[in-house]
């Protein structure tokens, strides 16, 4: 069989099989250093692969995409800081269980779901990937913009104690998203005349200070403290929990590989969405979300690397990039003399199952690489404050400084830690602005061109939308969660008789 | 006071004189920075990639380049502005700042920089989704007449490519379309391709592999001439005489230092880029995403991006997008 051939490439070539480990080793401490991120690594990659034969630049690009993708998760349960934006829900549940002395654990299940969910991407890749890119082409804008909004309503399950308080950290958040030209008209808005805010403020700084640096600060609180112990009696989770995760991971998996395929959308939201989906699938989880459930890092983790495998549906099926990251590589494959598009399948089919295989090799490299040197890296977290803390905050600086090379970037990073900081202080929380954020700028783009789209009828657009099935289902989708988030819903449910969630 | 002030401004001209010498004559001392506009993997980015290699050769010396995104690449155009006209940093961008002056992005364009080469040339071309009700030119537009504002155009936003041969197509027929505006062409044609936008004016290096994969169909090209790539398509100048003045039109790529370089350096680095514009590597990605090769530089680059000027800027502000007039910055109407 023919793709079983082009598939066996990179495992058969001692040389590219090591190109796909090196990446892949490489990819998770990319991913796990806070500003250092895939795209950036694959990008610098294209201009020093340049001279090279295309199966071996792309072997290594495919290792640290996939590898990097994975290791954003390594800082943010270990120091809260999420080395990549698609490890922002990872932090949220691996951050408290690595401060009860679990950190070992966490990262041993991140690592095996991470390959789990890659491997479920992957698989879909392989078997229905004309399929699921044209699906991903019905999404029009009003559906852009619909999904954005069930992304915003995640704010009623990250907002912990007070929802008004969590509305009003999205609220920070969505604004923003606002600063720097508008993308649609060229605009300046929130600039205040200053040419480098054109740009906008950058979401890596706003994540690296919110995360890293107020918890920094928040831990200044209690220096004197000792570290928490490590137990690190168990790291490769067992089988049985394992199996115990499957079914979540599995709806979680197809969350993932569905958000990356779609153009414009991709890991982080994937994660975020999954998150919220364990969130709300799992009846009773033995911690509560927020304090170290493993299902809220299960949920993440699977979602964000089966996105790998979906970011590359629309890429290797149309030419069309599903994130950030296949955008350059479709650039590199014209560098190369090749040309991505509808044809590509047709023309060579080998560059399909060449990438497919490599990317299930990178799959299990990171599942080896993720899995050794564990112990070690735990042992960061036992540190001791008078050590640790200024180590985050030297990696948070270095971090936001290397997003653009700009110093700017780092006073926005030392700000926005300081803004953390105080919110922290008053019950606000921070993932919700981070989501704003993320968000800003789906939600802004697709909703004024859906009502350009209707001629600015709000009436075209509610026809619009219950007219088109998948719109349908998923403004339903919108007004469910909605729904289910007031105390309306909780009466119904009690007077139905139905056990209510805690 | 004087005294010391004429005394400290020769000894400065002399050293600056004595400098520029010694430097320009073992240009390249240093690493060069080559500073892209536009994102990695972009047209913009693949063409610097694809020929700079190849300059390198001939210049003796490394360009290493960096992509500084944002503000329709002004911000890119700002930073090499704000370094010293010395040869050590590149401008490498595309056809926006031509515009930034009319469009109120600032007053920076490329009047301030001298351009080293003009690489090449895009052909623009008009697709459809499928199921488009029209197949040519005049269906189209009769269409559009019968249905005024149904049809969606897509558009990168003011001053994009996309709004250029709207407005071109506009100042010589009724055109009552509506622009929904995407973050650039790649997006644009997705959106086409899934039936969000219902026509696409796009650059034909950007839509050729969707048409032959027979995703969208083309409905003519914005040319004088048909291209190799698809001869079939007839181009809009020979079937509509009365655009064939706005031809040859399109966006391009180009290499700039700033004003003030000195012109040895200027002299060495237009070489290296003519050389690399020669390579076959170059060629063949031009010739595959039909562009159009043209390697200009000296007077004739400049005479160029003048003309682009004044077409452009004048046909927009026709077209009442601009936020400021042509005139006030002494472009001349075409």
């Amino acid at each position: 069989m023919q793709a079983l051939e082009y598939f066996l490439i990179p495992w058969l070539d001692l040389k590219l099989l090591f190109l796909v480990a090196a990446g892949t080793f490489a990819g998770v401490y990319v991913g796990a250093i806070p500003g250092l991120s895939v795209t950036m690594a694959v990008s610098i990659l294209i201009g020093f692969t340049f001279t090279w034969d295309v199966y071996p630049a792309l072997c290594l690009m495919v290792g640290i995409f996939m590898g990097g993708v994975y290791g954003g998760s390594r800082t943010a349960i270990l120091l809260n800081i999420p080395g990549a934006p698609s490890a922002i829900a990872t932090a949220m549940d691996g951050y408290p269980l690595a401060q009860k002395g679990l950190a070992g654990e966490a990262i041993g299940l991140s690592t095996v779901m991470s390959f789990v969910g890659g491997l479920i991407g992957i698989v879909v890749l392989a078997i229905a990937a004309p399929t699921v890119s044209e699906f991903a082409l019905v999404f029009q804008p009003r559906d852009y913009m619909l999904l954005a909004v069930l992304g915003i309503l995640l704010v009623g399950s990250l907002s912990g104690e007070s929802l008004v308080k969590g509305i009003f950290a999205g609220s920070v958040g969505l604004l923003i998203g606002t600063v720097g030209l508008d993308p649609l008209t060229a605009e300046e808005r929130f600039t205040f005349g200053f040419t480098g805010l054109w740009g906008g403020i950058s979401f890596i700084a706003v994540m690296i200070g919110m995360f890293g640096v107020s918890e920094a600060l928040m831990q200044l609180h209690h220096v004197d403290k000792a570290a928490v112990k490590q137990k690190i009696s168990r790291i490769v989770p067992n089988w049985s929990s394992i199996r115990r995760y499957l079914p979540l991971s599995l709806q979680t998996s197809s969350i993932g590989v569905l958000i990356g395929a779609l153009p414009g959308t991709g890991g982080d939201i994937a994660a975020l969405m999954a998150y919220d989906h364990a969130k709300r699938v799992t009846r009773d989880p033995e911690v509560p979300f927020g304090q170290g459930a493993k299902e809220g890092l299960v949920a993440p983790e699977t979602a964000n690397n089966a996105a790998v495998g979906g970011a590359f549906i629309p890429m290797l099926t149309l030419g069309i990039p599903g994130d950030a990251v296949t955008a350059i590589m479709i650039g590199a494959l014209y560098i190369h003399g090749l040309n991505p598009g509808p044809m590509l399948m047709i023309e060579q089919p080998q560059m399909f199952w060449f990438i497919t295989g490599a990317l299930v090799l990178a799959n299990i490299f990171m599942l080896i690489f993720g899995l050794t040197g564990i112990r070690i890296f735990t042992k960061i977290v036992e540190m001791p404050r008078a050590v640790l803390i200024p180590l985050i905050l030297l990696l948070s600086i270095v971090g936001a400084y290397a997003v653009n090379n700009s110093i700017s970037d780092v006073y926005w990073m030392l700000g926005f830690g300081v803004l953390g900081y105080f919110m922290k202080s008053y019950g606000y929380q921070l993932g919700p602005v981070i989501l704003g954020v993320i968000l800003s700028r789906l939600l802004d783009e697709n909703w004024r061109r859906a009502i350009i789209s209707e001629q600015d009828s709000i009436a075209g657009l509610f026809k619009g939308m219950l007219t088109s099935p998948l719109s349908l289902v998923l403004l339903a989708a919108v007004v469910l969660i909605f729904v289910s988030q007031t105390p309306l819903w909780r009466g119904v449910r009690g007077k139905l008789g139905l056990e209510s969630k805690p | 006071m004087k005294k010391t002030f004429v005394k400290f401004a020769a000894v400065a001209a002399l050293g600056t004189a004595l400098g520029t010498a010694v430097f320009a004559q073992d240009y390249p001392g240093k690493e060069i920075q080559g500073i892209i506009q536009w994102g990695a993997g972009g047209s913009t980015d693949t063409v610097m990639r694809t020929v700079t290699p190849h300059a390198e050769e001939v210049l003796g010396g490394k360009v290493v380049m960096k992509n500084m995104t944002g503000g329709v690449g002004a911000i890119a155009t700002k930073f090499v502005y704000a370094q010293n006209p010395d040869g050590y940093t590149l401008l490498m961008g595309a056809e926006n700042p031509l515009l930034y002056k009319v469009m109120g992005l600032g007053d920076i364009d490329y009047s301030e920089f001298t351009p080293i080469n003009i690489l090449a040339r895009g052909v623009p071309i008009l697709v459809a989704n499928n199921d488009a009700p029209f197949d040519t030119f005049d269906e189209m537009v009769e269409y559009i007449q019968a249905h005024p504002n149904e049809v969606k155009f897509g558009s990168t936003g003011p001053g994009g490519l996309p709004s250029v041969v709207t407005s071109m197509i506009a100042s010589k027929t009724e055109l009552p379309v509506t622009q929904v505006p995407y973050d650039g062409d790649g997006p644009a044609l997705t959106a086409l391709q899934g039936g969000a936008v219902d026509v696409m004016p796009a650059v034909l290096g950007a839509a050729i592999e969707a048409i032959r994969g027979g995703r969208i169909k083309a409905i003519t090209l914005i040319d004088n001439k048909p291209t190799e790539v698809l001869p079939d398509l007839p181009a809009l100048g020979e079937t509509h005489p009365e655009y064939a003045d706005y031809f040859p039109w399109g966006p391009f790529f180009g290499v700039f230092v700033k004003n003030g370089t000195p012109d040895d350096v200027v002299a060495k680095l237009t070489e290296a880029y003519a050389e690399g514009a020669k390579s076959e590597d170059f060629v063949k990605l031009m010739a595959d995403r039909g562009y159009i090769v043209e390697s200009l530089s000296g007077q004739e680059a400049q005479d160029f991006l003048t003309k682009w000027q004044s077409l452009t800027t004048w046909l927009l502000h026709d077209a009442g997008e601009t936020k400021a007039s042509p005139e006030e910055f002494g472009i001349p109407k075409p």
